[in-house]
């Protein structure tokens, strides 16, 4: 019996290790879900894959896109029916909402050694919950101002620069609307809320509950509607499928309009797109001051994934060095990893005037980007009803106790 | 008689046996063997039919008596969904006046449109085929890609702009008023669908016998006589047809508003199609959408069966 009962064992060793022998052989396909709103970014993201393969030969990561506002519709649903992909991307803001379903990475950073701290430790912190983190960033930064510098030049309006002000934004945009070209775009809600921020209004509570309906809160939101509903410099645009910001975006690339509030990480659909100049500052400082909001993105292992162990080796080469140059060279993302940023600057940026002021400027003053659980809801609504109050249909007071109200539903 | 409906189950060997073997009257059981030998040829329909029918309307119906969210456990919540829409909701009543505004508008627009090219184009003496085709030619795209396009063309400095802009008038910002939004849904709406309607009363004028209009001719009638007292009654059951069904697709719509509008400007074009999908699916409340979906069920039954009681008043099937 004790004979039998070893021979059974050195079998089963023999099996483990015939097993674990061909496991390692054998190659790992990855799926990886990313959202992306152009072509050039598809591209960029399907080149970080392959960089995933160029280092383990036996891994492919297989890119999955969908549009941004979509990504947040698909991801529930493929956790619901167990389908989710074995690389998950996650926006800080809206991540709270989906923590549940990663895998923590603390005890794989740990074993592995894992620098964290090459990585901002703001955008680190927002992927984190309760100390515990569930992504690694690949990106981060505060939201800044675009112009256009031949606009601008046309009008003989002083550029932008840090420590510029609303008045002086107010004056600017006046200067620039001119018959079918206006002066600024807005979108909703990242970029408002930058704006409300500045004028010292919080649309947090001291709980961190959504709290819209302050008088600051109205107040800020007033005069930004009232930037298009009256001012009129300002294009009133409807709600649709596109994001607001993704609009601005266009309308600034096609020269209708002079300046507008986005990510550090558009800059790969602005430059090179845009038949001039492009300068970048510090959003304009309100009464409490330029604070813009820090965002980021990273990308984490869903809790689900058979795939553990070829994700986590995945995710350090898709945050890595090279990826990150890659990126932040394409522009399409600030870096996350500190030593990386140069590389922003020096090509992504290359001719942006601003840039290098602007960018650090804007860092030092913003906060990060606190949000609810519920903030894909949030942001869909503040789409779907700002644009009421910019046409002057209802009272931006009105629309955001209706945005209130639906969000506490 | 009875051997003529059995002939049915002649594959049936043991069946062709005993009515060899038996009097045909005696060996006939309608009761017994035809309805199983039915199920079998109805079985992989009837499967489909509980599995993506059945069984998906049984649990949104218990979905909507909980409050899952997607992710995470359901709980059950009792009739709270349904209390919570009717009295707490501050949009539910909009989307429910959008959406009978739309169905109501859109309906009449869309039968009298096809109606009137129908027999326009009944009349023509040339080029009939040509524009049935050309009217249907829509019906063939997909309305997100139709959405998509009208989108362009009613922007600001877009085509339709533009056209209006020749005459001297400006035309406002069409997708952002409250307004005028699901008027622009209703006009896209109708250029894509009313080719449907089109063919059938198309194909149901030409149906009507020429002796009915001939004798007609030979009893002096007019030609709004004609239309109103021969065709218009020769047609009905293919009008009552359409209608009802124009009334359903036209409840449910959703691909035009998720496309064009998302419900915007506010909730200005949010149907009850699109606010289940934006319950649903945007902030993941998939009880309150299923709940949702069971007051658009019952609106859609509701009106069906007021449409269905209404034709005895003036469809006609008799020759």
């Amino acid at each position: 019996m004790p004979v039998v009962s070893r021979l059974a064992g050195i079998v089963a060793a023999v099996a483990a290790i015939a097993a674990t022998g061909v496991a390692k052989a054998e190659p790992v396909k990855l799926t990886w879900l990313m959202w992306s709103g152009s072509e050039a970014e598809v591209e960029a993201w399907k080149h970080v894959a392959g960089l995933v393969t160029e280092e383990h030969p036996d891994i492919t990561v297989e890119f999955q896109t969908t549009s941004f506002p979509d990504y947040w519709t698909k991801l529930p649903v493929l956790a619901a029916s167990n389908q989710l992909p074995d690389i998950v991307s996650l926006q800080a803001q809206r991540a709270p909402g989906f923590v549940d379903l990663m895998t923590p990475l603390d005890d794989l950073i740990e074993a592995d050694g894992f620098d964290i701290d090459a990585f901002d430790p703001s955008i680190v912190e927002g992927l984190s919950r309760d100390g515990e983190r569930f992504a690694i960033p690949y990106d981060f930064g505060p939201l800044i101002l675009y112009y256009n510098r031949d606009l601008f030049a046309q009008a003989g309006v002083p550029e932008p620069k840090p420590g510029w002000t609303e008045a002086a934004f107010n004056e600017a945009a006046r200067a620039l609307t001119t018959g079918d070209r206006f002066g600024f775009a807005v979108s909703i809600p990242d970029a408002f809320m930058t704006y409300a921020l500045s004028t010292g209004a919080h649309y947090l509570d001291e709980d961190g509950e959504l709290d819209l309906t302050s008088q600051g809160m109205v107040d800020a939101f007033k005069r930004y509607a009232e930037l298009v509903s009256t001012e009129k410099v300002a294009p009133l645009m409807p709600s649709s499928g596109t994001q607001s910001s993704s609009m601005a975006a266009a309308r600034f690339t096609s020269g209708n309009v002079a300046m507008h509030v986005n990510g550090p990480w558009q800059m790969i659909n602005i430059k090179g797109k845009s038949g001039f100049t492009v300068g970048v500052a510090p959003v304009p400082a309100g009464a409490a001051g330029s604070i813009s909001v820090s965002a980021g993105s990273g990308f984490g292992i869903s809790a689900s994934s058979p795939n553990q162990e070829a994700a986590w080796k995945a995710i350090k080469v898709m945050t890595g060095p090279k990826a990150e140059q890659y990126l932040a060279e394409q522009g399409r993302a600030f870096p996350a990893r500190t030593a990386q940023q140069s590389f922003w600057y020096d090509k992504a940026a290359e001719g942006v005037v601003g840039a290098r002021e602007g960018i650090p400027a804007a860092i030092a003053t913003a906060r990060p980007y606190a949000t609810t659980p519920a903030w894909a809801s949030v942001s869909a609504l503040f789409e779907q009803y700002a644009p009421v109050a910019f046409a002057g249909s209802e009272s931006p007071e009105e629309v955001l106790e209706t945005i209130q109200a639906l969000s506490d539903q | 008689m009875a051997q003529q409906i059995a002939r049915p189950s002649l594959g049936h060997p043991r069946v062709l046996d005993r009515a060899r073997a038996r009097p045909a009257v005696e060996s006939y059981s309608p009761t017994r063997s035809d309805p199983w030998t039915a199920l079998w040829f109805l079985l992989p329909s009837l499967l489909g039919l509980i599995l993506f029918l059945v069984v998906p309307l049984v649990a949104s119906l218990v979905l909507s008596f909980t409050n899952w969210q997607i992710i995470g456990q359901a709980r059950f919540v009792g009739f709270s969904n349904y209390v919570n829409l009717t009295t707490r909701d501050p949009i539910f009543w909009q989307v429910v006046a959008n959406t009978v505004l739309f169905t109501v508008e859109y309906l009449l627009l869309n039968i009298g449109i096809a109606l009137g090219l129908a027999v326009w184009i009944s009349r023509l003496s040339w080029g009939k085929r040509f524009f049935r085709l050309a009217f249907f030619l829509p019906t063939f795209m997909p309305m997100v890609g139709i959405a998509l396009v009208w989108q362009l063309m009613l922007t600001p400095r877009g085509l339709v702009d533009g056209v209006i802009a020749l005459t001297g008038l400006g035309l406002p910002n069409v997708l952002a008023e409250s307004t005028l939004a699901l008027q622009a849904l209703v006009l896209l709406t109708l250029w894509s669908h009313v080719g449907y309607n089109l063919m059938l009363f198309g194909a149901a004028l030409e149906s009507i016998p020429e002796s009915y209009l001939d004798a007609a001719a030979i009893d002096g009638a007019s030609g709004w006589q004609n239309f109103w007292l021969i065709k218009l009654p020769m047609i009905s059951p293919s009008l009552f047809f359409g209608t009802v069904l124009t009334a359903i697709t036209t409840l449910q719509a959703f691909d035009q508003v998720y496309a064009l509008t998302r419900g915007g400007p506010g909730s200005s074009t949010a149907t009850l199609g699109y606010a289940i999908y934006n319950q649903g699916f945007v902030t993941y409340k998939m009880g309150y959408a299923s709940a949702l979906a069971w007051i658009l069920f019952a609106l859609i039954m509701l009106l069906t069966i007021m449409q269905l009681r209404l034709q005895r008043r003036w469809v006609h099937y008799d020759q």
